[in-house]
């Protein structure tokens, strides 16, 4: 609760002095654990943001929300680390400019919520890098261990029986941070790369999409996974590719705004004889 | 409506024998969109060509499918055709149901059923092709030669004698190369210097040819007919323009005994030098590494001999931007250094020395002024062994290939020595001779015959120093008995291989290399001087060892090519060329990293008051090669490629 009221103080401050036009925060939702985003302009609402443990999703998102920073005013936003690693992403993919956004950082252990040092994606490159030193090779989650035990066979099985239940509704895609693409390569119909019904083929092909699109970009915090309506554990995906990367290119997505993408840049020195 | 024409090539019996052919036509005739479909023996030939033109006539064909051999044998062929018969040359494609069918299967139903397969999925591809047109480029008639060799000096000869420009560039002080450090050639036996330096001084003086020595690239863009080079001149701290070359400075420069690069270490220089007597330019060029002065800041003794204040250790590195046509890659090799092979005792016994060390010797401008001489004492050897192979065609410690040119300087070694030293007595081991070339056989057979060379077939197990000789065992494996000899000298014919930077230096200018670091030609047979890059040509030993014949002829081949690129006032380039949608580009710039040409750059979008909307990618048409890493890049699919549209390929993929 101190950190409750600390940060409501901040709020009333940035937004009383016209340091920022906005801020992102979370208010309450619909059950005691859940928590909606706020959008807040003037002090006076302040006292309706809400910061505890249950605030968990990534707001980032939408930041990037077509003309919320093109007048270049500042908006503040509450994130977690992942949330200011995604504010690195963006910034290296030119989205936007992180000078224009104040973080207002957290974290939480079991339900204790604790604030981090800083207010530009800049000032928390050391607590990310330690993040990356720690971040487990190896998962604990069970159901990770357990997919990556099978058999290709029972893999494929697994992750059909899973995509059986997607309706192709795209909540993933609207609550992933990562995804601010203005036209998405599912909506492109000239050609119809992606089958728009919901059986096997076109989920396998959506999710399979979904999942290139992030490799070197997710960090993992979970939106889509939370955003799926039927629970396909997507975040399984997710994990799998950033080990991917980590493994194959030593890259932590969203470390610094200057980390270019792991797919797009090669350098002279990589070992692939390919690259003339 | 599409009418689609189908020719389905018997090549012979190439497909002919595992496509059934007519079945073919049938069944591609009844495809939707199909006018014509039609099957002929050859149609590359002059007959079969005007059959296809015939038809396009006739049928008013809309595009054309010729299922026959790879494109890259015959697309050009019948691209042409149908542009005499007034179709869009970019309305024909090619389906191979050679290489990629009738040649890979024995079973004839299943091979005609791909075949049809292939066929079909080309038409469908054909049916969404567009007109397009060829993109003409200007090109630069300027050639940048990289390398001072003799491939290099032959090349840029060979141009600028017909006319053009060249810049020649070359790293070290001075023109030259390899060859002026050999003492004589095999198969002749004259003099290597006596023919190599009037070249040099050619070279130098050719009013189209601008020499830059002492100088590296930096970077090479665009291209072919309009690279833009960068060339780093590194600080000679010398004026070229005010330096006589009258040498005062070099017998003043108190550093006398710095092994020569060019002596291969046998003799010494001076820390301002110029590599050998001959050096064009023969201006000096002062040793940062041991010069006293960048040492510990005082000496300067050079500087108050030099009567025209020639010397400025304050010079700087230069660079110099160039606009380049054509490139000649003429970057020559290194020896490889023998020290790795412990058992021959190089670098550890000062009188096993390598084959070039041997010329240096040999050689009349040498350290011992072409006497041979030990360089352990300076006397005379009296028995010398050579060890062919000592590197070459050894998996397991040096290279898998022959370096080709050992064999026969090991014959001329044995020879120069027999002429200069009368009763001396050589020992060659040696796996297999391999003496192909003109007049190559009879040289090495003069060795043997004429000069004594004794021929010892087997291997060297082991060199060590006795009593001040150099033991030499081995085994001779004709007799099959070990042998050991006590010998004062042992020259090793050492393995050509690939300059040490030649694999970074081939990522700064774009082309590709083996496994070792030589240079890849396009084709080995058909297009041995290309390289995989269009506008880059490939000239000597950078290439794969060669000898000086071979060297000077594939220079002039290489030449040859850029004077054909240089014939023409303009290129045409395919128009195959990557296309940004500018209204679904999200313009996060991964296509800008990942496109290896540089063709992408950011551009605004403005407002009618100039305020930005947004900023996408473009892609610049000139400098655009097609080769479609933004497409796959790219995630919302804005970038499609001219002649490889998503929507041609997603055709291509349903037509299967």
């Amino acid at each position: 609760m101190i950190t409750q009221e600390q940060y409501r103080t901040r709020v009333k401050e940035l937004l009383s002095s016209g340091t920022v036009k906005m801020v992102i925060g979370y208010k309450p939702g619909s059950t005691p654990d859940r928590r909606r985003p706020l959008f807040i302009r003037t002090a006076e609402e302040a006292n309706r943001l809400v910061l505890d443990s249950a605030c968990i999703t990534n707001l980032s998102g939408y930041l990037v929300t077509e003309g919320l920073l093109s007048d270049e005013k500042k908006v503040a936003i509450f994130l977690r680390p992942e949330g200011i690693r995604s504010i690195n992403i963006l910034a290296a993919e030119s989205q936007l400019n992180a000078d224009q956004i104040i973080i207002l950082g957290f974290d939480s252990t079991g339900s204790v919520v604790k604030t981090l040092d800083g207010t530009h994606a800049g000032d928390f490159s050391e607590l990310l890098g330690s993040i990356k030193q720690n971040s487990p090779v190896k998962p604990s989650e069970v159901l990770f261990e357990q997919v990556e035990q099978m058999t290709p066979a029972e893999r494929f099985a697994f992750w059909q029986e899973e995509f059986s239940r997607c309706i192709k509704c795209y909540a993933c895609r609207q609550a992933c941070p990562m995804c601010y693409c203005r036209r998405c390569i599912v909506d492109s119909n000239q050609p119809q790369w992606v089958n728009t019904s919901s059986h096997t083929l076109g989920n396998f092909e959506w999710n399979i999409v979904r999942a290139f699109h992030l490799a070197g970009r997710c960090v993992e915090c979970g939106n889509c996974g939370r955003a799926c309506p039927v629970n396909i554990p997507l975040r399984l995906i997710n994990r799998r590719m950033a080990q991917e990367v980590i493994e194959a290119f030593d890259h932590f997505p969203g470390l610094n705004q200057t980390q270019e993408p792991v797919l797009a840049s090669f350098k002279k020195d990589d070992s692939e004889t390919f690259i003339l | 409506m599409a009418k689609i024409g189908v020719f389905i090539c018997h090549c012979g019996e190439n497909i002919g024998a595992k496509v059934d052919c007519s079945r073919l036509a049938e069944a591609l005739g009844e495809h939707p969109g199909v006018a014509v479909s039609v099957e002929y023996k050859y149609f590359c030939s002059d007959p079969g060509q005007e059959s296809v033109k015939k038809a396009i006539r006739d049928n008013n064909l809309t595009g054309v499918v010729v299922a026959a051999c790879s494109p890259r044998m015959h697309e050009a062929t019948f691209r042409k055709a149908c542009a005499e018969a007034g179709l869009n040359p970019y309305q024909c494609e090619i389906a191979n149901i050679r290489e990629q069918c009738s040649w890979v299967h024995t079973d004839k139903d299943m091979a005609t059923e791909k075949a049809m397969d292939i066929t079909r999925s080309m038409v469908e591809k054909v049916k969404r092709n567009n007109n397009l047109q060829p993109i003409e480029v200007p090109v630069t008639r300027r050639a940048l030669v990289i390398g001072g060799g003799i491939a290099g000096i032959q090349a840029a000869l060979d141009i600028a004698n017909a006319g053009q420009e060249v810049v020649l560039v070359e790293r070290e002080p001075s023109l030259g190369g390899h060859m002026a450090q050999l003492s004589e050639t095999f198969p002749t036996l004259d003099c290597s210097q006596c023919i190599m330096t009037p070249r040099m001084v050619e070279a130098a003086q050719h009013p189209n040819i601008r020499l830059l020595t002492y100088a590296e690239i930096e970077s090479v863009d665009g291209y072919i007919g309009n690279f833009k080079v960068k060339v780093r001149m590194k600080s000679r701290c010398v004026d070229m323009n005010s330096c006589t070359g009258c040498g005062d400075c070099i017998t003043k420069c108190p550093l006398k005994k710095i092994p020569s690069e060019f002596d291969c270490g046998l003799g010494k220089r001076t820390a301002i030098y110029t590599p050998f007597a001959q050096s064009v330019p023969n201006k000096p060029v002062i040793d940062k590494a041991n010069c006293i002065y960048f040492k510990n800041g005082k000496c300067k003794i050079c500087t108050k001999s030099c009567q025209f204040n020639s010397i400025n250790f304050e010079m700087q590195d230069e660079f110099i931007e160039l606009e380049i046509g054509a490139i000649v890659v003429a970057t020559g090799f290194q020896v490889q250094n023998n020290a790795q092979y412990g058992e021959y005792g190089y670098g550890k016994y000062p009188d096993v020395i390598n084959g070039l060390q041997f010329e240096r010797l040999a050689s009349a401008s040498g350290p011992t002024a072409g006497k041979i001489l030990r360089p352990s004492d300076g006397k005379e050897p009296q028995t010398v062994v050579f060890i062919q192979c000592a590197g070459s065609r050894d998996p397991s410690k040096g290279v898998r290939y022959c370096s080709k040119i050992c064999c026969m300087y090991t014959a001329k070694h044995a020879m120069l020595y027999a002429h200069k030293v009368h009763d001396g007595k050589t020992h060659i081991f040696y796996m297999d001779i391999r003496a192909a070339g003109k007049g190559y056989d009879e040289f090495s057979r003069r060795a043997i015959e004429e000069d004594e060379a004794s021929y010892v077939r087997g291997r060297v197990s082991k060199v060590w120093q006795e009593n001040g000789k150099l033991m030499v065992r081995g085994v001779d494996t004709l007799l099959g008995k070990p042998v050991e000899i006590a010998a004062d000298m042992v020259v090793l014919a050492t393995t050509m291989i690939p300059q040490p930077d030649a694999k970074e230096f081939a990522k700064t200018i774009g082309i590709g290399y083996d496994e070792y670091g030589f240079y890849n030609e396009a084709h080995l047979k058909l297009r041995p001087v290309e390289s995989s890059t269009a506008g880059i040509f490939l000239a000597g030993a950078c290439q794969s060892p060669k000898d000086i014949p071979d060297s000077v002829a594939q220079a002039s081949a290489s030449a040859s090519k850029v004077l054909a690129l240089f014939s023409k006032d303009k290129l045409e380039r395919e128009p195959v060329i990557a296309i940004n949608n500018e209204a679904t580009c999200a313009g996060c710039w991964g296509c800008v990293l990942a496109c290896p040409y540089n063709a992408i750059e950011k551009k605004d979008i403005l407002d009618r008051s100039g305020r930005l909307i947004k900023r996408v990618a473009f892609v610049n048409p000139g400098l655009c090669q097609g080769c479609g890493t933004c497409v796959t890049f790219c995630r919302s699919n804005s970038i499609d490629l001219a002649g490889f549209t998503e929507k041609q390929i997603f055709a291509e993929v349903m037509g299967l």
